[in-house]
């Protein structure tokens, strides 16, 4: 219905002129405007500014057959007017060189507007990898013996999208109903999931793992380091976009997103908008005022299978006498209600200690309580690597690097 | 596998790091007939503008309400509203009224026993009968 081709009459109503007006996106936008636009697609720089001295005047008139309830996502005119927008970026408190415009197009999911030249798909996919940058040079610097699994955890916990949702929810940031040239560019636009889809029956392809047709075959965690995504899961991204078919692309979005999908592709594209037009400290400040301020007890990440075993092979790797548990007190053993207060020696040194109801639960959770203190070993005043891109930065002292973790 | 990690979601602690404003939306409902309304008007006429440009993380929506009474509609980021009805307030009322909504949180009134409210775990720890000077029997 509002379906329309922009390259079509994009020159005359949206040249590069009347988008926003931040200096290196509007170098990014001529561009890629004047490769479409012209029939020759490479020109030097002195070509492209004579190619957009003619455009000028069509700017100042638009064409008026097309109206705003033609377009697949609202114009650019738009974010100006729109009370919402500036309240959002008055309520985060975004630098004010970051235009309304690019706010209102971090707010168009790709499933609204197609076209990655008005909607959020560039800014996101900066803005990811900005965020799981900094998430995981905090996390391994912070805690530096962590095990694999609990990382990806806390990966997710602190940069998944259902976190991000979370975000976007508490920022006050509110959904359009089906998105439109006409709705407030202060909304979310994306479309909708069709009620009842299941969102789980399709099959996953496209992955960059090998053999991903194997259903039984053993995915090891060291194999998810090559070929997952940094939450630990199948990684989407490894098909290059020339080899997928327009037509899938095109289904993809026209089936619609989640609001999870459409929440965190928006935060995401914040994060990349921030960075492009304030900077990286101010990128930094945003990512450690909205994410690292977050609460997030890594301790309740861990879930052991057989954690007796795991720390007597532990003690073995490190040279340290084999641990021992022995009853430190009891009370009630012939009760209803016994407590065995069990703890873990290693030679003289006490590794854990817990309490329990029977002695074998005692030993398991003293073990457990071994284990964390191992492996949630934090350095005190740690750097990460990203402090060392600011200005008159100290010397870099090389952080604690662990050996990794148990391997059973 | 022999250790898991369990996903779950960070929470969120507002003004740790950002502070976000609860009050994203104000809502001003007045009639042009009515007389319990002649405060309100005067208000929206001289004061709602600066109470605008102090507040700019707030959305105001100035919208009449034909014979009625004039309300302010506050809504609020956990999904919640509140409304003060406003008839026959002066304008300098009404400003009460108005930063009364702005700064609320959005949540239902409620006694607060505690004198401290964390999600922090206790420093000291839960009191254990089986650590400490223990007494032999």
């Amino acid at each position: 219905m509002k379906r329309l081709q922009l390259q079509r009459w994009s020159s005359s109503a949206l040249s590069s002129r009347a988008r926003t007006g931040g200096r290196l996106q509007r170098h990014l936008y001529s561009s890629n405007r004047f490769q479409s636009t012209n029939p020759t697609p490479l020109q030097s720089e002195a070509d492209q500014s004579f190619a957009e001295e003619p455009s000028i005047p069509s700017t100042t008139t638009p064409s008026p057959k097309f109206t705003k309830y033609q377009l697949p996502s609202p114009p650019i005119q738009a974010a100006r007017e729109s009370a919402k927008l500036a309240a959002l970026h008055a309520r985060l408190y975004l630098p004010s060189r970051l235009p309304l415009e690019t706010l209102a197009r971090c707010l168009v999911d790709p499933s609204a507007d197609s076209n990655s030249q008005f909607n959020n798909v560039p800014l996101a996919v900066l803005g990811h990898d900005l965020l799981t940058h900094y998430t995981s040079e905090h996390l391994i610097c912070t805690y530096p013996r962590l095990p694999l699994t609990v990382i990806f955890a806390a990966m997710f916990a602190y940069a998944g999208p259902k976190t991000l949702m979370a975000m976007a929810r508490e920022w006050g940031l509110e959904h359009a109903a089906a998105p439109g040239g006409e709705v407030d560019p202060g909304f979310l636009q994306f479309k909708r999931v069709a009620p009842g889809t299941d969102t789980n029956a399709e099959p996953l392809i496209g992955t960059t793992r090998p053999n991903e047709d194997q259903k039984t075959w053993r995915k090891s965690i060291t194999s998810s380091v090559v070929y997952d995504n940094e939450f630990g899961d199948p990684d989407m991204a490894g098909v290059p976009s020339s080899e997928s078919s327009e037509s899938a692309i095109q289904t993809q979005y026209t089936e619609g997103v989640t609001v999870e999908q459409a929440s965190a592709s928006f935060v995401r594209a914040l994060m990349g908008a921030i960075y492009l037009h304030a900077g990286r400290p101010a990128a930094k400040r945003f990512f450690e005022q909205h994410i690292l301020s977050r609460h997030l007890e890594i301790a309740n990440l861990f879930s052991f299978n057989q954690p007796a075993r795991d720390l007597s092979r532990l003690c073995a790797r490190e040279n340290y006498e084999p641990p021992v548990a022995k009853i430190i007190s009891e009370t009630g053993r012939k009760s209803r209600h016994p407590v065995f207060v069990v703890g873990i020696f290693s030679g003289q040194d006490k590794l854990g200690e817990s309490v329990g109801a029977s002695l074998a639960e005692a030993r398991t959770r003293a073990a457990v309580a071994a284990l964390k203190g191992w492996y949630l070993y934090s350095p005190l005043n740690v750097r990460v690597p990203s402090s060392m891109e600011e200005k008159g930065a100290a010397p870099w002292k090389p952080v604690y690097v662990d050996l990794g973790e148990v391997i059973v | 596998m022999p250790l898991r990690g369990i996903r779950t979601v960070t929470t969120a602690r507002n003004g740790v790091g950002a502070f976000i404003l609860p009050c994203k939306r104000l809502d001003f409902h007045y009639c042009d007939w009515a007389g319990s309304s002649r405060g309100m008007l005067a208000f929206l006429k001289h004061a709602l503008p600066k109470f605008a440009t102090e507040n700019p993380q707030i959305e105001i929506r100035v919208s009449p309400r034909p014979h009625k009474h004039p309300i302010i509609t506050g809504h609020y980021i956990n999904g919640r509203e509140k409304s003060i009805c406003v008839r026959n307030l002066e304008p300098e009322q009404i400003f009460v009224k108005a930063n009364l909504l702005k700064e609320a949180s959005g949540e239902k009134l409620k006694r607060t026993k505690k004198p401290v409210t964390s999600i922090n775990e206790s420093v000291r720890g839960i009191w254990s009968p089986y650590h400490g000077g223990l007494k032999s029997v």
